[in-house]
């Protein structure tokens, strides 16, 4: 009888928590997901243990995701990385916002801007952007192969739309991705994420 | 929207500039709209060129796709070595926005690149203070509207008087819901005079608003800053004899400091104020003093016209203790709502005792006040003892419930009391709750669980498990039916420290556990109720039916939530659990493991099956075709209503629940009444709805603006009126009405009220 009151309560009390807007800083755990590709597979996180993970959030409408796909800025680090390291791009843009894009018309446009990324995972109902706290597109993040987050922001230091200002702007992703091939702790594990809001719903 | 989507997207091409030629030919299939320049850009640019070359004396607004924009001087020219004020004007579209310094969230501040004369210097922006701009769950910083940010530019000592040219080349990032870069190049024909130049007819009044709205620079005002547990804490004291401000904001300079969509929460500290608010990242360790801005909703009273404050508060480890911290009102509380902590005390503990009425909490107590009615004509001390346990159940979840909701919202959740129904999974455990203990009452099995307490003689300590447990019962089902008089109440004591909020929140229980511990004190009244007996049974099966209407109401709560499937898959996983009961309760004298394993393992499919997967996304539920005879609500969005107050339409927001039983109850009396929905068709009225049964940021930080956090709340915005005016959570048609009378009539037919969709 005490067990069935006391799973009761837990239910009850598990049933309190709410979706809410968290945060994945450097240092801390990612969280685990789920999320299906432009196929309708299923990937998870967890598929990926002993592997470097980098998470774009991403969104073809948004001027600064242009920026770095229309100088080819983005797909260069694709395929530099992309033998190493785990390229997964997310969108969190809702279905009901113009910038929302099927999964045909995203194969398509990847296509035609020859990027690379390993997957690209479709997060509509944006559960897992709220997760990590994504702001921005483009909003970084390298995942190291014990599954804690050691970066989380901008993919540049030139806060800019324009495609031109990619040259001379120091990559964050790429000295955490070079930090780490280096054996040594990422040098700047944080910074501010620039670009549009994400659509969230 | 398809086509705004092109224009917009054109104008990357074309307002971020002809430089964009990275490669085009293996893209143009995937992106068409990517490309070329549309005519609706290339127009306004040809517009302003144009525009430019008419005026050129002076300067000439430039026109880009979402902003115009002008350079302005204050002086007709400037004076040797002195510096003179200029401006960067900015007139957004309706819904679009430029940033902050700080952007917030996302977003870019604007800039400038000066080209001036040989010798001149000039100085950084002067901005003016933001507004805080919520975008789903994010907020940025930034302006709508019209803004100015100024700017000094000093001419050299020995300039020569006559005409020179500036030239400023803007960016700035322009959002809606879309974000489009632009880029103007702003040239200013001025001059050097000699003698002191005449101020401009037009520009005076201009510069002095931008002024007004730049934070002031103040030398008595002292401020100090501390970082603990996630949370920064600015603590500020105005010189003698500040007035408390309705409400404050702090708008840190740095990015990613704090997190912009967290609610701030002001209290009064002795002669100053504290504002708590929560940090994006608890680590940072470079900061030696905290700087930025606080903007109130007033002016304060010894900076007239001054909204906003600019601050430096060295980071201390600690505060000293508050000499007497007293809270601010979250402001705007209406007439007799009560603004001060005893008010929000009397006002909680009068909602408290009227909360025993209400339909979902009435069952439970009939329940436990029929267990006393058995213990009545036994002992008193046990039957005293059963009544102080039930309270402290009462109070006990109370706090346990409102210290929940304070951590989760300091965790940043945007969340209101009554908010574990807007979980559909909670809205099925209940329901399942409520139909196995109506089975129960009915005699369908027999089980120690919540039910026990008024039928079985259990142990004297089972008694009082019981009675702990019909106090949790009563409070989890209590909270969604906010009483009158609680609404102001649990709106203020949310803005307030933790251990406010909770006193008033104590005090709550106490109102609603007085009447059953009024009557086990007092066993006397119980006494003249009949002996126990047969009738007892009868009561019992009776009291079965208000649960089994509670769950008909809670069916229709998640009906609301997650669709009719969700509703059909709950009432098929009740039937279940109705088997299992039977099959419990049937073979209750059978020694059989089996009995234990049929109704447990039914029982779990059943909840498994009714199980909730997921709620409807906001604002679907409420597009509802408005039948005759029913106010033609149209769903609310912040936007929405920004758009018709602008176009100086009245309008009528119903925040309202499925889950809010007062709500559901004005609606039926007050609101769709013939003379209502004829008095908002008359007056031109619109009326809008913000459906909060599931979780919705944006309703939230609403209501936090209107000072509330429960439900219902009604606003009405005459034209031209800075604040809504809040009508009382229980409504009549005639307050509806007579509020509604007050605007005059509009001159030509109303503008008709009828959805859009």
């Amino acid at each position: 009888m005490k067990t069935v009151r006391l799973v009761c309560a837990a239910a009850i009390a598990a049933a309190f928590v709410p979706a809410a807007f968290a945060n994945a800083p450097a240092g801390s755990a990612a969280p685990a997901f789920t999320l299906t590709d432009l196929a309708g597979k299923a990937v998870k996180l967890a598929d990926f243990k002993g592997k470097t993970v980098v998470l774009e959030w991403h969104n073809f409408g948004c001027p600064f995701v242009q920026k770095h796909y229309r100088s080819g800025n983005m797909q260069a680090l694709q395929k530099k990385y992309g033998g190493e390291v785990v390229w997964l791009a997310v969108n969190s843009t809702n279905a009901g916002h113009q910038d929302y894009m099927k999964p045909e018309a995203l194969t398509k446009t990847l296509t035609d801007f020859g990027a690379a990324p390993a997957k690209y995972l479709m997060d509509e109902p944006g559960a897992v952007g709220l997760a990590y706290g994504a702001k921005t597109t483009p909003h970084m993040y390298v995942i190291d192969g014990t599954g804690k987050v050691v970066y989380n922001g901008a993919i540049d230091d030139n806060r800019s739309a324009n495609p031109a200002d990619v040259k001379g702007a120091k990559n964050y992703v790429a000295v955490a991705l070079e930090d780490m091939k280096a054996g040594k702790p990422v040098s700047t594990p944080s910074t501010t994420p620039y670009g549009c809001t994400i659509k969230y719903k | 929207m398809k086509t705004t989507k092109y224009a917009v997207l054109g104008g990357m091409g074309g307002g971020a500039g002809e430089e964009l030629s990275t490669p085009r030919g293996p893209l143009r299939g995937g992106f068409p709209e990517f490309y070329g320049m549309s005519p609706t850009r290339l127009l306004p640019r040809l517009a302003a060129a144009a525009a430019f070359l008419a005026f050129a004396a002076q300067a000439a607004p430039v026109r880009t796709e979402r902003v115009e924009a002008e350079l302005h001087a204050e002086k007709a020219a400037a004076v040797a070595g002195k510096p003179a004020t200029v401006g960067l004007r900015l007139k957004h579209d309706e819904h679009w926005h430029t940033y902050w310094k700080n952007p917030g969230d996302s977003g870019l501040p604007t800039k400038i690149k000066w080209t001036l004369p040989e010798g001149w210097t000039a100085g950084a922006f002067q901005w003016p203070h933001p507004e805080r701009l919520p975008f789903g769950p994010l907020v940025n910083y930034g302006y709508s509207g019209e803004t100015m940010l100024l700017a000094e530019l000093t001419p050299p000592a020995n300039a020569k008087p006559g005409p020179v040219t500036i030239t400023g080349d803007a960016d700035w990032l322009v959002c809606s819901d879309v974000c489009i870069p632009e880029k103007a190049s702003l040239r200013l024909e001025f001059a050097v005079a000699e003698g002191d130049p005449a101020p401009r007819s037009g520009e005076t009044a201009r510069f002095a608003k931008a002024r007004a709205s730049v934070p002031a620079r103040t030398e008595g005002w002292k401020a100090e800053s501390t970082m603990a547990g996630g949370l920064l804490t600015v603590r500020f004291v105005p010189p003698e004899g500040a007035v408390a401000p309705g409400k404050a904001f702090f708008f840190p300079d740095r990015e990613s400091f704090i997190e912009p969509a967290a609610p701030q929460s002001l209290t009064r500290d002795g002669g100053g104020f504290r504002l708590a608010v929560k940090l994006a990242q608890p680590e940072l360790k470079d900061i030696g003093t905290v700087a930025g801005v606080i903007v109130t909703e007033g002016a304060w009273p010894d900076l007239p016209g001054r909204k906003a404050v600019e601050i430096a508060a060295p980071l201390v480890a600690s505060f000293p203790a508050p000499a007497a911290a007293l809270p601010v009102p979250d402001a705007p509380a209406p007439a007799g709502s009560g603004g001060s902590l005893a008010a929000a005390l009397a006002f909680a503990f009068l909602g408290g005792i009227l909360l025993n009425l209400m339909p979902c909490v009435f069952p439970v107590l009939g329940i436990k006040v029929m267990g006393f009615v058995k213990h009545a004509h036994g002992d008193s001390r046990a039957l005293w003892m059963q009544g102080v346990v039930f309270s402290a159940g009462v109070l006990v979840s109370f706090l346990v419930l409102a210290g929940l909701l304070l951590a989760l919202r300091a965790g940043g959740a945007q969340l209101g009391w009554g908010f574990q129904l807007q979980s559909p999974a909670f809205v099925t455990l209940l329901a399942a709750l409520f139909f196995l203990m109506a089975l129960n009452l009915f005699g369908v099995f027999e089980w120690g669980g919540f039910a026990q307490s008024m039928t079985s003689n259990v142990s004297a300590q089972g008694r009082y498990a019981d009675a702990f447990l019909a106090g949790v019962l009563a409070t989890l089902v209590a909270t969604p039916c906010t009483a009158p008089f609680m609404g102001a109440a649990v709106g203020f004591t949310l803005a307030q420290p933790a251990a406010i909020s909770l006193a008033v929140f104590a005090m709550l229980g106490v109102g609603m556990a007085l009447p059953v511990l009024a009557l086990s004190l007092f066993p006397g009244a119980l006494k003249r109720l009949p002996r126990p007996g047969p009738w007892m049974e009868t009561f019992k099966q009776v009291m079965a039916f208000p649960l089994f209407a509670t769950v008909v109401w809670l069916a229709w709560v998640l009906g609301a939530q997650a669709g009719n499937d969700a509703v059909m898959m709950l009432l098929a996983g009740l039937l279940l659990l109705a088997l299992a009961a039977w099959i419990y309760g049937r073979w209750a004298h059978s020694e059989s493991l089996l009995r234990f394993v049929f109704a447990g393992a039914i029982a779990a499919a059943g909840l498994w099956l009714a199980w909730p997967h997921g709620a409807l996304a906001p604002g679907t539920a409420q597009a509802s075709v408005p039948r005759a005879g029913e106010v033609p609500w149209q769903a609310w969005s912040p936007e929405k209503l920004a758009e018709l107050r602008a176009a100086g339409t009245p309008v009528f927001v119903d925040f309202t629940a499925a889950w809010c039983v007062t709500c559901q109850v004005n609606k039926r009396v007050a609101l769709n009444r013939e003379e209502v929905v004829k008095a908002f068709a008359d007056r031109g009225v619109v009326p809008l709805k913000a459906d909060w049964t599931n979780h919705d940021p944006r309703i939230t930080a609403a209501l936090a603006e209107l000072g509330r956090n429960a439900l219902p709340v009604y606003a009405f915005y005459a034209p031209g009126a800075a604040q809504p005016k809040l009508l009382p959570e229980v409504l009549t048609a005639s307050i509806v009405v007579d509020e509604l009378s007050r605007l005059p009539a509009p001159k030509q037919a109303a503008v008709p009220a009828t959805p859009k969709n």
